[in-house]
Parts: C-alpha cells; structure tokens; sequence
C-alpha cells in the first residue's frame, strides 16, 4: 500500500495532467481555427484589394482579348510594376513575419490567364472555380507541386474576370505550431512544481496524523496515557478520540491485572510461609510423633495452596471477555444435585443437616461447568462458615409469571453484616471469623460467573433466623 | 521467653508455635486482633510477632492500642505485604521490626533475639554473669568456660532472671514465661527448676524472695 501522500500526489497531478490535456488540446483546435480564420480573412482582404486595383484597371482599360497589344500601354506597365512591387514585398518577409505569403492570379472567364505574380504556378489554383455550374467563388484547398494552398477566388460583378490569390499553408501551420508550443511549454514546466507543492502540501496536510502516530508509537502496556497532540482536525479527531477510549479501558484492564496479580502474589505468601514455617519445624522436629505432625501440617498446607491457586486460575479464566462462554439451555436441578452429593459427605462430617428443596426444574441459559462452580463455591462456603449441627438449604423457585429463576443458598452460620455485603464479593476478603480456611475467593467466583450468565447475586439474613441466604437471581431466559 | 504470636492463618499459626517452641519460646497463639488486643492489655509477654491483615482487628489497631497504653514489649510485624509504604506505617505505629512472608524460621528467632537485647539495653548477645555466660542463639551455658547441661526450662528459666537481673521476678511470671496457657504447672515445678539451676551453676546464684519470686543480682563489677 503507497502512503497517502504519495497517493494523493499521483492521483492530482494525473487529474490536472488530464485537464491540462484537454485543455491544451481544445486550445489548440481553437487557436488553429481562429489562425485559419484570421488568415481566410486576410487572403480574402487581399483579394479585394487585388480586385480594387486591377479590375478596375482592366475595365478601364478595356482589357479584353482583342486588345491584348496594348499590353505596353504606360497605364499597364505601371499597373504591372505596382504589382511586382506588391508582390516582392510580400515574398521578402519585410514586415512581419506572419505577413501573408501571397500568391496571385488574374483569369478570364475563358481561361486565359492575364496576369500573376511572379511565384505562382500557371494552371489554375483552384481550376474548379471555372467550372460553368459551380460558379461561386471563395475558398479551397489545393496541392500544386506537392505543397498545400489556401486559395480564395472572387469573380467580378458580371463574372468576366476571376482572381485567385493563394497562400501556402506553411506559415499558417507554423504560427499554429508556435501558438501551441506556447500553450505547452509552461505546462509542461509548472507540472513539476505543481507537483512538489503538492507534495509538500500534503506533507503539511497530515502533520497531525504523523504526530499521532508518534504520540501512540510512545505508547506502551506500561504507558497508556490519553494522546494529547494540542487541537487536531475534524478528520482525525475520531481516531484520536476512539484511541484515547481504548488507552483508557486497556488502562483499567491492566490496572486491574496489576492490581489482582499483586494481591494473588501477596495471598500466596501466607500459604508459602505456612509451607516453609512446617518444613523447618519438621526438620527441627525432636521425635518423630512432632515431625510427623509438622509434615502433616505440611501437606494441608499444601493442599490449601493449591486450591488457591485453582481459584485464582478460575477467577483468571472467568475475567469478562477472556472467553465467552457459550450459553446452552440447561436444567439447573440435575447441576444441584450433582454438587450436593459431592459436597454431602463434608457436611455430614461436620454434622450438618444438607437439603435440597423444591420441586421447580427450571430452564436457564448458561454453561453447565461454570455454574456447576457458582454453585459448589455457594454451598462449600455455607458448610464452611456453618456450625456443626446447623443447617444448609438449597432451593430453586421459578416465577411462573416473570419466568425468573432464583436459587437460593442458606446457612445457620454466622452470616455477614449488611455493611459489608458488598465488600465480601472483592478477591481476597476475608473479613469472616478466623479458623475458616478459604482463600477469599469464592463470592468473587459466583459474583464472575453469575454476570457472565446476566444474573443477579444478592445476600441477606436466613429469614428462618440466624445465618446467611445467599439468591443468585437468573432473568428469564431469552425467547427462543 | 513467652511470646504473643498473632496469626490467622491456621496452618502457619500453628507452624510458628511449634517452631517458636522449639527455639525455647513460649507461645502463646492468638487469631484475631480483639483477642490479641485484650490479651495485651491483661498478661505480660517478652515479644510479640503480629500479623497486620486480622480479622476483627487490624494488627495496625493492636499495634497502635499497645503503644498507646504505654506497653514496650517489643514488636515484630509479620506481613505479606512489602511495600516500602507498609512497612513504614508498621514502623512508625511502633512496630521494632518488620518480617515479610514468606520468612524463614531461623531468620524470625535471630530478630527476635536481637528485638529482646536491645529492649534489654545491652549490646553483648551473651548474657553474662560472673563466671556464668549464656549463649541465647546457641542456647548454651558456661560455667568458667565449661558447658553446663540445662533443660530447656532451666535454660528459659535463667534467661528471663539473667535478662531482668536485679529485678525480682514474680513466680506467676516465671510460670508463664515456661508454660504460657497451655500451662500444666504442678504446683512446685519452679521450685524444682530452680533447684537444679542452683545445683549446677551454685546455690547463691538466685536468690529467693519469700511470697513473691526470685532474682539473681545484678553482678558488682
């Protein structure tokens, strides 16, 4: 792909080439008319001077066929040398160079032909002019000795006597020639600097594209400031406008990315130090009943380590656009039951009592293995944080009328202070009693999970009493 | 030496106390600020190792609530997070040092041996007595050059008399300082401890307060 300067520079100088064509060449068609024309006028005004000098002569002097030996008459001679003299002076080119190059004859209608100057050929110059039917006089064109003459006869008023002057086309074709070449030459000079100013112009023109594309050359992951070039022009102003939006949501993303790998790293260093800390205990352990406790302990720890780093990979996945999910249709029921006897045996070694109520099988749209996590995280944190003895329900409901489905998850724990219901969904807090191992990742989890499915997550207290219920909230599913 | 450790993380909690332990340390484990806070407030600890991100209460309240009270028991921050930032706030809200995860248990114990010498005032990292020396980081006892056999009570127990030294030290605190709460304490162990240190080092070397405690003189010289 050329660069836009370089398009628009070939593109305006082939433009005004074209134009300067056509024009040239419609000038010249014009000029060579108006030439023709201006010579006819003067071949024609030549004629006529020629008629006024020597037919009247003729007339005068009864210049007929039987009169021809007073050819000698003084009046004659001096008719004859007036000519010559006319005539030489056109040939010799004193005046102006332009001047006619005339030729003349003097006929009669018979055929004779009484007089001529002294460069003319001595057949007719236009011999159709005598033909009886076509008596009209005027112009023609004719070739004599292989050189093309413009000849323009006139007969006199009773059709006795013609005269043909003639003119070699040369001089016309050279002036037309000159006026042309005129026309050309600057043209043909102004191109190049026409193109050049272009060039320049344009250069001048896409000064502000070149400073943006230096300005978001600076930019990088690290860098990602809003270009700010001063003002800019109607044309590029949405491009710097749409750049700067993105600069600004890259920003937050990586800010985010920033943000979420530093506390993941922070949260992995309590579990390391747990690691190392029973590590060294082990080591240092003085019977084996203390070494094996530490390794023990070393094993939860690690355990607990990675089931951190499954969250944060989880978490990772789930961030908005990194994969869009695909959405099916799908019964949630079966999704329920398939996590609570996974869980089951947790709370049964806990003591709880763990239920699945309701009869509703709704439908919603969403992709089984996430929600299948959004509701093991719910139900895992509800065993967690819940007493022994106490009691953890699920149930699904569907509004018949609005089509919205709602699982509901609730506990008899300890559950959360209304002030902190919506800090709890933020990755790594951890603001519930001690001795609970999570990694504070969970509600992070459902809360990913359910926007990815446009669904809802709201907690409040277990209505029965004590303890936490959390509703994760589906909008009815789009109509198929 | 008891220690107030402040921890929530269950596994590293425990890891600390037993390791702490194992080092000599007494350790008393906490998991949440208010807890560590009334603790403060009610018993006497040699150091204490808080971390700052606790439920119920931040280490950085604990901390400044201690500090408030008067308290000096030195201080020993142990946090993830490390930003110059962090450490400044634990430093100035009267913290003597700061850790960051993941440390490494000999590294914890040496600070904590150099937090008890300066709050002690005394540079010498030996503890010494007359012809008696103690080596806290070894955790050995000269007699006139030549080691003397102690059980790590015995050891705890001269320690904390040889770093109070012209003090007398009440019997609850001795006992706390060998059993914290998880004491089982017969009701004479001191008294057997403190015969054995007076069987091996010499009989005059601590000296018995009636219906109050012990204490070893300061020496003369």
């Amino acid at each position: 792909m050329r660069s836009i300067r370089q398009r628009l520079l070939i593109t305006l100088l082939s433009i005004i080439a074209l134009v300067g064509i056509v024009t040239l060449a419609r000038s010249y068609l014009d000029a060579r008319h108006e030439v023709q024309e201006l010579f006819d006028a003067q071949l024609a005004q030549s004629a006529r001077v020629l008629q006024s000098l020597v037919f009247h002569e003729i007339a005068e002097g009864d210049l007929g066929p039987e009169s021809e030996d007073d050819l000698e008459r003084p009046r004659r001679r001096q008719l004859r040398k007036r000519l010559e003299r006319e005539e030489s002076r056109l040939d010799e080119h004193h005046g102006h160079g332009y001047e006619l190059k005339v030729a003349f004859q003097v006929w009669r209608a018979d055929g004779q032909l009484l007089m001529h100057s002294m460069s003319t050929p001595e057949q007719p110059l236009a011999p159709e002019v005598f033909d009886r039917t076509n008596y009209r006089g005027g112009f023609a064109d004719a070739t004599i000795d292989g050189d093309h003459w413009r000849v323009f006869s006139l007969w006199d008023a009773d059709h006795r006597f013609l005269i043909q002057v003639g003119e070699r086309h040369d001089v016309r074709d050279e002036l037309t020639t000159k006026i042309s070449r005129r026309l050309v030459t600057p043209s043909v000079i102004s191109l190049p600097i026409l193109g050049l100013l272009i060039w320049f112009g344009i250069g001048g023109g896409l000064a502000p594209l070149r400073k943006v594309a230096a300005e978001v050359t600076r930019r990088a992951p690290t860098y990602l400031e809003p270009v700010d070039v001063g003002p800019v022009p109607r044309e590029v102003r949405p491009l710097v406008d749409n750049l700067n939006d993105l600069f600004a949501r890259l920003a937050s993303a990586f800010d985010r990315e920033r943000r979420f790998t530093a506390d993941a790293a922070h949260e992995l260093r309590t579990p390391l130090s747990a690691l190392k800390t029973q590590a060294q205990v082990a080591l240092r352990a003085s019977d084996d009943a203390e070494r094996r406790a530490a390794l023990e302990q070393l094993l939860a720890g690690v355990d607990r380590a990675s089931h951190l780093i499954d969250q944060l990979l989880t978490l990772a996945r789930l961030e908005p656009g990194a994969h869009p999910i695909q959405r099916q249709s799908l019964q949630l029921r079966p999704i329920l039951v398939d996590v609570l006897s996974q869980l089951g045996g947790k709370a049964v070694a806990k003591d709880l009592n763990l239920e699945l109520t309701g009869e509703a099988d709704p439908t919603v749209a969403g992709e089984p293995v996430s929600l299948s996590m959004l509701v093991r995280n719910l139900v895992d944190n509800a065993i967690r944080y819940t007493p022994s003895g106490g009691m953890v329900t699920v149930a699904i409901d569907e509004d018949a009328k609005s089509g919205v489905v709602e699982l509901t998850v609730t506990d008899t724990g300890p559950g959360i202070e209304p002030a902190l219901r919506e800090r709890v969904f933020d990755p790594f807090y951890r603001g519930l009693g001690s001795g609970t191992p999570g990694c504070g990742l969970g509600l992070a989890i459902v809360r990913q999970i359910a926007e990815l499915h446009d669904a809802r997550v709201e907690l409040d207290d277990n209505p029965a009493g004590s303890g936490l219920r959390v509703r994760v909230i589906f909008p009815r599913p789009a109509t198929k | 030496m008891r220690v107030l450790l402040v921890e929530d993380d269950p596994i590293l909690g425990q890891g600390l106390k037993v390791g702490l332990g194992q080092a000599g340390y007494t350790v008393d484990w906490l998991e949440d600020g208010a807890s560590a806070d009334a603790a403060l407030q009610d018993e006497t600890f040699d150091l204490v190792v808080l971390d700052l991100g606790l439920p119920r209460m931040p280490g950085l309240d604990v901390l400044n609530h201690l500090r408030r009270r008067g308290d000096e028991v030195p201080v020993l921050i142990l946090t993830a997070r490390d930003a110059v930032g962090d450490r400044v706030a634990g430093l100035d809200a009267g913290a003597d040092d700061y850790l960051v995860k993941p440390f490494d248990l000999d590294e914890l114990t040496a600070r904590l041996r150099a937090l008890q010498r300066r709050h002690a005032g005394r540079p010498d990292p030996l503890l010494e007595h007359g012809e008696i020396v103690l080596d806290p980081a070894a955790r050995r006892v000269t007699l006139r050059g030549e080691p003397v056999n102690l059980s790590q009570s015995e050891f705890s127990l001269l320690q904390v008399l040889l770093e109070n030294a012209g003090r007398v030290l009440p019997r609850t605190r001795l006992e706390e300082t060998l059993y914290g709460w998880d004491g089982e304490a017969e009701s004479n162990s001191l008294e057997v401890f403190i015969h054995h240190l007076r069987k091996k080092l010499g009989a005059d070397l601590i000296r018995t307060v009636r219906g109050v405690g012990y204490v070893i003189e300061r020496p003369t010289s």
